[in-house]
C-alpha cells in the first residue's frame, strides 16, 4: 500500500506543477489589462501615468517566465501574494474561505450520500413500483435542473415565501441548510441512480441466489450482500461528485453570500486578479488530487480484489 | 430491518417538524436583532476605509468621514466641517472657518491642527494631482484654532466641489494612524462609528457625540451580498431593509419593478449620470461625415431604449449633462426618432442602396463594442440600436467584451461606436469634460469620448480657466460645439434606483451616487 501511496503522490505533484503552468498561461493570455482595472477601482477619475505606475507596482512589466517563477517560489512558502483588487494578502483571506467552502462541500456530500442511499434503496426495495418511479422521477428532475435555478427556488420557497431559513449568510447550522441542499441535489440525483442500478445488478448475482437459498429476506440481502458489493462503485462516483461540488460552489457561494473559495475565485476572474485566481486554482487542483487519492485508498480498503492486486 | 411506508412517513414528518421549529426560533431572533438597526446590502466588502486609500466603497466612507463642505441638491455647496469660506485673490486664496465643538469618534478635537494634519496627507502630492486643489497647492496657514488659509499657485477649477469629494478629502482622526503615519482604524467625525468589519459585513453604531442631527436609530449593518438576485431575495425575505445605488449594490429597473409589484417602496430619481454614445472617426471613415453621425443619432429611438432597459424610468438625453448638475448648460430636447430624415441624410452623404447602404462599393458597416459588465444592460441597448440602424441601412456589428477588455479597446480606440458613462455629481461637469473630452489630458482608464485638439480643446481650456460669471458662458460654448457638430450622441440620463422595506420611512435618494442615504430614515419598529 505504501508503494501505491508514494506512486500516487509523485504523480500528484507532477500534475500540480503542470496544472500551475496551464493556469498561469490561461490567466496571463486573457485579454485586457488588470492595471487599468486597478486604476479605475482606486479612483473615479483617472490619474495621468497611473496605469504605468500600477503595472510597475504589481510587476506586470517583468518577463512572463520571471513572473511565474516568482509566484511559484512564493506559493511554495505559503505566500500567494497581494490581491490586486483588495490590496490584502491572499494567504490571509484563504483560511476562513477554505473553512467556508469545506463546510459547504462536507455538508453537501453528507446530504447527497444520505439522500442517494435513501432514494436508491427505496427503488431497490420496491423495484418498478411507485417508490421506484418516484425516486427515478426525483433523480431525473434533480439531475436536469441547473444548480443556480435550484438555489433560486430554495431561496424563493424557504426564505422569501415561508421565511424558514435565511436567504444569505454563514451564521450557523440554520443558514447552512439551503446551500447544502442546493449543492446536494445534483450529486444526490446522480448517486441515487448509481445505488439503484448497482443494487439491481447485485441482486441478479449468484451470491444473492445463494443467500436466497439460505432463506435470507430481501432486506437482509440488500444490506448484507448487495451493499458491500456496490460500495467501491459508490465511493468512486461520490469522489467524482465531491470534486464537481467545488465547481458548483462557484455558483452557490455568491448566491447565498458565502465568502468561500468559489466566491473568491469568481471575483478574481472578473477582475483579472491573477494572484487570487492562481491561488484558488491551486487549491481546487490540490483538492481534486487529494479527493482522488482518498477515493483510491477507500476503494483499496473496501475492495479486496484491488487490495490483492497491489499486495 | 423493516421499512414500511408508515414508519418512513412518520420519521420524515418528525424531521421536517424539528427543522421548522428550529428555524422559527431563529426567525424570532432575526426580528429581535433588527430592532433599531438599518440593514443595508453592499455588493462587496467595504474594504480599507482610509480616506486616502482607493479601495473602499464610497458610501461606507461617507457614513464615518465628513468633508469641509457638502455637495447639496443641484450642486449647491453647503457647510459641513467648515461653517464659512471666502475665495479671494482671483480664486488663489481660500479662507476657511472651521466648525467648533466637533470631535472625532475617539474624542480628539477637530480644529485647525487636525485639519492641517489631514490636508497635509494629500494636498500637493503627485498622486492626487488629478484634483486641481492638490495640483495647484502652494501653502496652508493656521490662523487660529478655527481658521485656516489655503493658498494656490493658480485658481483651482471647481475648488469647493473638489472639497466635497469622498476621497481623499475627508477627515480622519490624527490618532487613527500609527507612528509611521499609516492608517490603522477608521475614525472620523461622522454620525456613525465602526464596531466591526469583515468580509461578510460592516457594523456601525450611532456616534452620540456627533455635532449634527443624529440618526434616529442606533445601529447600521452593511451586509455583503454579491449576487444581485440574492440581494432582492434578502429584501423580500425581510433580512435587509435597503438596497440600491450604482456603487453600493446596484438594482436594475426590472428588479425594482418586481419589488414594487411585491409591495416594496422603490425610489427612482432622474440621476446625474449620462449614457452617451461615442463615434470613432479615426477608425470608421464614414463617421468623419457629420451627416452620418447625425443620421445615426436621429435614427436611434431613445424612448425605446429607456423602455427596453430602464422600463421607462430613464429620461431620454439631448445633452451631455442633465439639468440636475450645475453648469449643465442650455438643455436641448432629446432627438426624436426620424427614419425618413436619417435616411435622407445618408443619401445626401452618398451612402445609397438597400438593404445595407454602400459608397464606392464599400458597405456601411460599423462595429459597436459593448461590455455589460462595465455598463449593465449595454448589450440590450446595442441590440435595440442594431435593429434601428438596419432600418436606415446601416449594418451594425456588436462585439461584446468583458470589463478589462472594454477598457483596453476604448483606450486603443478599437471601436466604431461605443458607450460611455459620465462621472456624475460631484465630479461633473468639469470631471467628464476635461477627462473624457480634452485631448491633452491623459486618461489611461476610460479612453476618450470625443477629442478635437484644434477646435474643442481651446473651448475646454477657456471654460476651465474661467471664474465666477464667466464659467457658464464659456462652458456653454463646449456644449454648443458638441451639439452643432453632432460629435456625440447622448442617449439617456441613468436613473438612481433604491428600494426599501416598509419599516424604512422618510427615505430620500442621495444627492450623489457616492453617498449613503441614511440621513432622513426613520425605522418603524
Amino acid at each position: 500500500m505504501i508503494h501505491f501511496i508514494s506512486k500516487r503522490l509523485k504523480h500528484s505533484l507532477a500534475l500540480l506543477l503542470l496544472a500551475s503552468v496551464v493556469c498561469f498561461t490561461l490567466v496571463v493570455s486573457a485579454p485586457g489589462n488588470v492595471a487599468v482595472l486597478i486604476a479605475e477601482l482606486r479612483g473615479a477619475v483617472a490619474v495621468p501615468g497611473y496605469v504605468a505606475q500600477v503595472e510597475e507596482e504589481i510587476g506586470l512589466n517583468k518577463p512572463l517566465l520571471m513572473r511565474y517563477v516568482d509566484w511559484l517560489g512564493d506559493a511554495a512558502r505559503g505566500d500567494f501574494g497581494i490581491s490586486y483588487r483588495t490590496g490584502q494578502a491572499v494567504s490571509a483571506d484563504l483560511p476562513h474561505r477554505m473553512m467556508v467552502t469545506g463546510t459547504l462541500i462536507a455538508g453537501s456530500a453528507v446530504i447527497a450520500t444520505l439522500l442517494s442511499l435513501l432514494l436508491g434503496f427505496l427503488g431497490a426495495f420496491w423495484p418498478y413500483k411507485l417508490p421506484d418511479r418516484v425516486s427515478r422521477g426525483l433523480a431525473l428532475i434533480g439531475a436536469s435542473t441547473p444548480t443556480f435555478f435550484v438555489g433560486a427556488l430554495m431561496i424563493y420557497g424557504f426564505s422569501v415565501t415561508f421565511q424558514l431559513f435565511p436567504s444569505f449568510g454563514f451564521n450557523g447550522p440554520v443558514s447552512w441548510v439551503l446551500p447544502w441542499l442546493t449543492v446536494a441535489v445534483l450529486p444526490a440525483a446522480v448517486l441515487s441512480r448509481v445505488v439503484r442500478v448497482g443494487l439491481e445488478e447485485a441482486m441478479t448475482s449468484p451470491y444473492v441466489l445463494t443467500a436466497k437459498s439460505k432463506g435470507l429476506g430481501r432486506t437482509a440481502i440488500l444490506f448484507r450482500e448487495a451493499l458491500p458489493n456496490i460500495t467501491p462503485v459508490f465511493i468512486n462516483a461520490l469522489g467524482t461528485q465531491v470534486g464537481l461540488m467545488t465547481a458548483t460552489g462557484i455558483i452557490v457561494e455568491p448566491l447565498f453570500a458565502w465568502q468561500g473559495v468559489g466566491d473568491y475565485f469568481l471575483a478574481g476572474v472578473r477582475f483579472r486578479d491573477f494572484m487570487v485566481v492562481q491561488a484558488c486554482l491551486l487549491i481546487f487542483l490540490t483538492f481534486f488530487i487529494v479527493v482522488n487519492l482518498i477515493v483510491d485508498l477507500a476503494v483499496l480498503m473496501t475492495d479486496p480484489r484491488i487490495r490483492r492486486q497491489w499486495s | 430491518m423493516t421499512l414500511n411506508r408508515r414508519s418512513f412517513l412518520q420519521a420524515s414528518s418528525v424531521a421536517v417538524g424539528l427543522a421548522a421549529a428550529e428555524a422559527a426560533f431563529v426567525r424570532i431572533a432575526y426580528a429581535q436583532g433588527a430592532a433599531g438597526t438599518l440593514r443595508v446590502a453592499i455588493a462587496k466588502p467595504a474594504g480599507n476605509l482610509d480616506p486616502q486609500s482607493h479601495y473602499a466603497i464610497w458610501a461606507i466612507q461617507d457614513l464615518m468621514f465628513e468633508p469641509l463642505v457638502k455637495y447639496g441638491k443641484g450642486g449647491q455647496i453647503e457647510p459641513c466641517l467648515a461653517t464659512d469660506w471666502k475665495i479671494e485673490d482671483g480664486g488663489k486664496t481660500l479662507q476657511l472657518t472651521l466648525r467648533q465643538g466637533v470631535t472625532f469618534q475617539d474624542g480628539t478635537a477637530f480644529d485647525a491642527t487636525s485639519c492641517k494634519w489631514n490636508l497635509a496627507r494629500w494636498m500637493g502630492k503627485d498622486q492626487y494631482s488629478w484634483m486641481n486643489c492638490s495640483k495647484y497647492f502652494e501653502s496652508l496657514d493656521v490662523v487660529d484654532d478655527y481658521h485656516i488659509t489655503l493658498r494656490f499657485k493658480e485658481a483651482p477649477l471647481a475648488l469647493m466641489q473638489e472639497l466635497s469629494y469622498t476621497r481623499p478629502v475627508r477627515f480622519l482622526s490624527p490618532k487613527s494612524v500609527g507612528a509611521d503615519g499609516k492608517f490603522i482604524e477608521p475614525v472620523g467625525t461622522g454620525p456613525w462609528q465602526q464596531v466591526s468589519a469583515d468580509d461578510t459585513q460592516s457594523v456601525f453604531e450611532r456616534y452620540n457625540g456627533y455635532w449634527g442631527d443624529k440618526p434616529s436609530y442606533e445601529r447600521l449593518e452593511a451586509k455583503v451580498i454579491s449576487d444581485p438576485r440574492s440581494r432582492v431575495a434578502a429584501l423580500r425575505a425581510g433580512e435587509i431593509d435597503l438596497i440600491g445605488g450604482f456603487w453600493v449594490a446596484a438594482l436594475t429597473p426590472e428588479e425594482a419593478k418586481q419589488l414594487e409589484t411585491a409591495g416594496f417602496n422603490v425610489a427612482i430619481d432622474p440621476g446625474n449620470v449620462s449614457l452617451v454614445m461615442a463615434f470613432n472617426p479615426d477608425r470608421a471613415d464614414a463617421l468623419k461625415d457629420q451627416q452620418v453621425r447625425k443620421a445615426i443619432s436621429i435614427g436611434i429611438d431613445r424612448a425605446a431604449i429607456s423602455q427596453a432597459l430602464y422600463l421607462g424610468y430613464a429620461k431620454p438625453a439631448g445633452n451631455l449633462f442633465s439639468s440636475a448638475l450645475p453648469y449643465a448648460g442650455k438643455q436641448h430636447d432629446a432627438p426624436v426618432l426620424d427614419v425618413a430624415a436619417a435616411s435622407a441624410l445618408l443619401e445626401k452623404a452618398g451612402w445609397t442602396g438597400s438593404p445595407i447602404r454602400s459608397k464606392d462599393g464599400k458597405p456601411l458597416t460599423l462595429e459597436m463594442v459593448v461590455s455589460p459588465e462595465a455598463i449593465p444592460g449595454s448589450r440590450v441597448i446595442a441590440e435595440v440600436i442594431q435593429s434601428e440602424m438596419k432600418e436606415i441601412g446601416i449594418d451594425l456589428v456588436i462585439r461584446t467584451v468583458d470589463h478589462a477588455s472594454k477598457h483596453t479597446d476604448m483606450l486603443e480606440k478599437k471601436y466604431d461606436l461605443g458607450f460611455f458613462l459620465t462621472y456624475g455629481a460631484p465630479y461633473d461637469p468639469f470631471g467628464s469634460v476635461v477627462q473624457l473630452c480634452l485631448s491633452t489630458f491623459k486618461n489611461d482608464v476610460e479612453g476618450k469620448l470625443v477629442t478635437d485638439a484644434a477646435n474643442l480643446d481651446p473651448l475646454i481650456n477657456a471654460a476651465t480657466a474661467a471664474t465666477g460669471d464667466q464659467i457658464e458662458p464659456t462652458i456653454q460654448k463646449v456644449y454648443d460645439w458638441l451639439y452643432d457638430n453632432d460629435a456625440i450622441a447622448p442617449l439617456v440620463y441613468v436613473p438612481t434606483i433604491w428600494a426599501h422595506s416598509k419599516r424604512v420611512q422618510g427615505f430620500t435618494s442621495p444627492v450623489t451616487e457616492y453617498d449613503m442615504p441614511y440621513e432622513k430614515i426613520v425605522l418603524a419598529d
